[in-house]
């Protein structure tokens, strides 16, 4: 009988212990404190997260440097550096430190992908009202005129002067949150955070790992369901970015769906295969400028340039519902949609 | 069976039931589900959604507009607004912990909180 009694009282604690580890775990979690923030800029919703004991200190200086990104390279704020350049008549104007390293960056990436990625199409995407909200379709010989002035190797830049032609202006948009989410990984090393996660608009960037030492899971979204997720992958210390078709688009009335990531060679929706391509990367900035770039060179662009350098890894949705993801990522890649899902080949 | 051991039988009974009342209750909190609306980065309702009854309530924001929130059958969204763009209302129902409801607008934010998110 004792034995029984033993037998119980045993199992029981045992119980009991195995409840204790889990609550020991929960105060551990707790102990690391964290801090999140919400800024409203950039047209867009921004969500920042840190953790340890300097995160609130971390997240009110990422939030200021946002809002002075936002000053200088703001398309529409009539005292930014862009509105400057697009204003300037052929003029040479001094821009910020941040907005010439932006703008050589744009040209060093329209250059690695053929002009996919061109900073000078901002006429053209005003055109259309995505800039406004005021939707339209261009006639074609508005559209033939407009793209006479774009080409991004017509900016011109030597330390922080740009010159722009006459009629040319650019738009920064595709590039923006990816540097800003670099700039706020800075600030947070800075300040000794070594944990921290951002989301900017969608475009996420993580510093370190989490507090307990595993990865961060981050979502990215189904293109063909956009309130649902796709994937899930795990990183530490990368950026993951999304250029979607399902961002910005308006519906014709003929029924036709026009998106906000144009081709630079005939100022229409970029309609190459893809529909939704992610960018995993060290730099916010790359990845952002690749993944716009990457939408309108279409997959088989996309797999040269993955050929070409190694040191991304992205996840493509085509417009016939196939998940493809690079073999960097195919031990942290957990498909969750209904789409087929299978690693890009190389050979 | 001595007195002893009938007390040590009654004592073990009697931590098992408080063990499991304790767990169940621990159990019930970690499976609800918690949202926290945040208007300009204050937390201006938390909300437990399994244990909401069904209501529409304003939200006004301070700087003009508002924000009507549905709460039905354990869901939330945003049902109507004067925002011009309609965003937080096409959002829907929050379903995911990474795509929260957002009035960029009225600086408004529905999401999932820390507090048992069904993880």
């Amino acid at each position: 009988m004792l034995k029984k009694v033993l037998a119980v009282t045993l199992f029981l604690s045992g119980l009991m212990f195995s409840g204790g580890c889990s609550e020991e775990k929960a105060v551990s979690e707790a102990d690391m404190s964290s801090s999140s923030r919400d800024v409203f800029a950039m047209d867009t919703f921004m969500n920042m997260k840190a953790y340890g004991s300097n995160a609130d200190i971390a997240l009110s200086e990422a939030e200021e440097r946002i809002l002075q990104l936002e000053e200088e390279l703001s398309v529409t704020s009539e005292t930014s550096d862009i509105w400057a350049v697009d204003h300037s008549s052929g003029a040479v104007v001094d821009v910020s430190e941040d907005t010439a390293l932006i703008i050589n960056k744009a040209i060093e990436m329209g250059n690695k992908t053929n002009g996919a990625l061109d900073i000078t199409l901002y006429p053209v995407l005003k055109e259309w009202g995505f800039t406004t909200g005021d939707y339209k379709v261009p006639d074609d010989n508005t559209l033939i005129s407009l793209l006479k002035n774009v080409d991004y190797s017509k900016v011109h830049i030597a330390e922080n002067t740009v010159t722009l032609p006459k009629e040319t202006e650019i738009d920064l948009g595709a590039l923006a949150k990816g540097y800003t989410g670099d700039e706020i990984m800075k600030i947070m090393e800075d300040n000794g955070v070594s944990s921290a996660i951002v989301s900017l608009g969608g475009n996420v960037q993580a510093l370190g790992s989490k507090p307990d030492g595993s990865n961060w899971k981050v979502s990215v979204r189904d293109p063909f369901a956009p309130d649902t997720d796709m994937c899930i992958i795990e990183v530490a210390d990368k950026a993951v970015i999304t250029s979607g078709n399902y961002e910005r688009y308006f519906t014709a009335e003929d029924g036709t769906v026009y998106w906000h990531i144009l081709d630079p060679k005939d100022g229409y929706p970029a309609d190459n295969g893809l529909v939704s391509v992610t960018v995993i990367g060290d730099c916010g900035l790359d990845c952002d400028a690749l993944s716009t770039a990457l939408f309108v060179e279409g997959y088989d662009g996309a797999v040269d340039f993955l050929r070409s350098d190694p040191s991304f890894d992205l996840i493509l949705v085509t417009d016939d519902r196939k998940i493809y993801y690079s073999s960097g990522i195919a031990d942290c890649f957990t498909n969750i949609s209904s789409m087929e899902a299978e690693v890009i080949s190389l050979d | 069976m001595t007195k002893g051991v009938k007390l040590l039988i009654g004592i073990v009974v009697l931590i098992f039931s408080a063990a499991v009342v304790f767990a169940v209750i621990g159990l019930k909190k970690s499976e609800s589900t918690w949202v926290e609306i945040v208007q300009n980065n204050k937390v201006i309702y938390k909300l437990d959604l399994s244990e909401e009854k069904d209501r529409t309530f304003r939200i006004e924001y301070p700087d003009g507009g508002w924000n009507d929130v549905q709460i039905r059958d354990g869901h939330i969204c945003i049902s109507d607004a004067d925002c011009p763009d309609h965003t937080c209302i096409k959002t829907g129902e929050l379903r995911s912990e990474n795509i929260p409801i957002v009035c960029l607008p009225h600086k408004l934010v529905i999401r999932f909180s820390d507090e048992g998110a069904g993880k």
